[in-house]
């Protein structure tokens, strides 16, 4: 069984003919649960290719992904193991955006809450949840609040906290410290750690931040559509 | 589940509220229009109504006395008084002319008719009847003119001695009684220089001035300054007899035509408002395309204003028919605002118009069916773009 994420030779192809582009070709990924590693590259390296297929948003050309010990897609078993896409999105994935991209229109307990809600749990558990997640990093005193009346650290903390919502075996940061300051982006990397060792989470973080880069024990390195594995610095966090 | 369409409402309402303050002014101006087509039918009726009479009698082959021009003599009315089934038998005048009063005019319909016989106001709202044979008259509200006032009909002048309510034209000029004689003079009175110029032209004509036959000219001259004639006669129907079968003994041995009351609500309102009311239906049928098309346009604005949300909902696992309830319940929403601030705007700028406004529920029922529908179908459009965003754009900015 692999719990957390394991990718065995997944590639992603897009076009046909002489106008193909190979976006991912055999990538290789192994994330403990619990575990938080980066994924750095250049533009147009693969990244967002990459997370888009681990999102299921976008079908890969060949491979194998695993996430929390399910198969879920097998090139060699005719691809996608379950046809609802969106339902695996929404319990199994947990995603973090660039922007935090909070419904504006829902306050800070319900943008967290509506992913157990849109799973068919309560309203009154889904809201329980959502205050334990936003206790836990430190934003519940603004649970009532709407988006557009928090900081950006308080906007990103609430898109943690939604990411986390349906206790999620992975999460897929798209550069979730590109907007903030140095002092702020590090304590967005400090809560992910803290996060991903509290829930057992594997959390892949895509980022361009030389701030950050310095804290992840492993590095995966993506150029060309290929990847290569490294040792971070693992720097701790102040 | 939360309603995200009721949260997105309450979120940015001023928006709401504003746009569908702006719908709801369509709206009432198109409940406006329908309660003016249902204003001119009911005036019509009304008009029937406080005329007190079974069967009009007009000139052959017209359909008169307010559709057409119908003069017959004025005397006619004594032979219908002898007919079986007939209780009571009154002449009357129609003229549409303009009512003057100090320096304004107010474009009246004066209505010639003999006290107590059919033909007279129903009822009055201020005042007495009128009790002289000469220059009084009831005017209708909607004239302007009030008790005491006096108003100037052709060469003469009138003393409005009581005021009535809903009698107007089937134009929705409003009423004024006269007596008869007066209505008969003032219809065909003509002025001190026509009629000497007339004279002089009777005079100079050999056949009518003969030298052998004294007090020819003076005779020929006299008739010439009587009118005896009316626009209609207005036959009450005596107890046991039928409207249709009096009518019909009159066309027969008459030669007049005689319409019920049936007859003359089909000839007013198929007939005389017919061009109105598919002039309505034109401006009630825009109205409704214009509104579809607002409300399509602003739902649509609001769904590409709202498309990385939605990507976001998407990505994150929300069904499709979830957004696409979310856009058809803020579409519905709006409609609902609009149809109350239409309903209100209507019922309150409608005593304000010169004819009257006959704003129905049933009507408003139907509109607000229609707002509905017609929101429905805009939401169509905004909605086919929210399913179509793709919720990878959610992803890598």
């Amino acid at each position: 069984m692999d719990d957390g994420i394991h990718i065995e030779g997944l590639s992603k192809r897009y076009g046909e003919g002489d106008t193909a582009v190979d976006a991912l070709k055999e990538v290789n990924m192994r994330i403990a649960p619990g575990e938080v590693v980066g994924l750095v590259g250049p533009s147009g390296s693969g990244k967002t290719t990459l997370l888009k297929c681990l999102g299921a948003v976008i079908e890969p050309t060949r491979g194998r992904m695993t996430l929390g010990g399910e198969v879920i897609y097998d090139s060699a078993q005719g691809g996608w193991k379950t046809p609802d896409l969106r339902a695996l999105r929404r319990d199994r994935i947990g995603f973090i955006f660039q922007a935090p991209y909070l419904i504006p229109f829902l306050d800070v307990t319900d943008n967290v809450a509506l992913l157990p809600m849109l799973a068919g749990r309560a309203n009154a558990d889904s809201r329980t949840r959502a205050l334990d997640l936003l206790q836990a990093l430190d934003v519940a005193h603004r649970a009532r609040a709407r988006p557009s009346e928090l900081s950006g650290g308080e906007q990103q903390r609430v898109s943690i906290a939604r990411a986390l919502a349906n206790q999620p075996p992975v999460i897929l940061a798209d550069e979730p410290t590109a907007p903030l300051d140095s002092e702020r982006a590090l304590a967005v990397v400090r809560i992910l750690n803290q996060m991903a060792s509290q829930y057992q989470t594997a959390i892949i973080v895509v980022t361009h931040d030389e701030k950050i880069i310095p804290t992840f024990k492993r590095i995966y390195h993506i150029r060309d559509g290929r990847t290569v594995e490294e040792a971070g610095e693992g720097r701790d966090i102040p | 589940m939360i309603s995200l369409a009721g949260r997105d409402i309450l979120h940015s309402w001023g928006k709401f509220v504003l746009t569908g303050v702006g719908l709801g002014l369509l709206i009432g101006a198109t409940l406006t229009m329908a309660g003016v087509y249902r204003g001119m039918v009911d005036d019509a009726r009304v008009l029937l109504t406080n005329s007190g009479a079974d069967i009009w009698v007009v000139q052959k082959d017209t359909q008169g006395p307010y559709a057409e021009s119908s003069s017959i003599r004025d005397d006619v009315y004594r032979g219908l008084l002898g007919m079986p089934g007939v209780a009571q038998a009154a002449n009357v005048t129609y003229l549409t002319m303009q009512v003057r009063h100090g320096a304004r005019e107010s474009r009246s319909m004066v209505v010639g008719f003999e006290p107590g016989q059919p033909g007279e106001p129903g009822y009055l709202v201020a005042g007495r009847r009128l009790l002289r044979g000469h220059f009084e008259a009831i005017a209708d509200v909607k004239t302007g003119f009030k008790l005491g006032e006096r108003i100037r009909i052709r060469r003469h002048e009138y003393q409005v001695v009581g005021l009535t309510r809903r009698m107007v034209s089937s134009g929705g000029d409003p009423m004024v009684f006269i007596p008869l004689k007066d209505a008969q003079e003032a219809q065909f009175l003509k002025d001190n220089d026509a009629i000497v110029a007339d004279r002089a032209r009777t005079a100079a004509n050999p056949a009518l001035n003969r030298p052998g036959v004294p007090g020819l000219l003076d005779a020929v001259t006299a008739s010439q300054t009587i009118n005896h004639s009316v626009n209609a006669v207005l036959v009450k129907v005596g107890a046991g007899d039928t409207a249709e079968s009096v009518a019909r003994e009159i066309r027969r041995w008459k030669h007049l035509q005689a319409y019920t009351r049936e007859q003359m609500e089909e000839i007013l309102i198929a007939k005389l408002i017919a061009t109105s009311a598919r002039q309505i239906g034109m401006f009630l049928a825009i109205l409704t395309v214009v509104s579809a098309a607002i409300v399509a346009f602003i739902i649509y604005t609001m769904t590409l204003g709202k498309i990385r949300e939605i990507a976001v909902l998407k990505l994150i696992g929300t069904r499709n028919r979830t957004i696409a309830g979310m856009i058809l319940q803020q579409a519905l929403g709006l409609g609902l605002i609009g149809f109350i601030v239409g309903k209100i705007s209507a019922t309150l700028w409608a005593p304000a118009f010169p004819k009257y406004v006959l704003l129905e529920t049933a009507d408003a029922m139907r509109a607000l069916v229609v707002v509905m529908v017609v929101c429905a179908l805009a939401s169509t459009l905004a909605i086919r773009a929210a399913l179509k965003v793709d919720p990878a754009t959610a992803i890598g900015g």
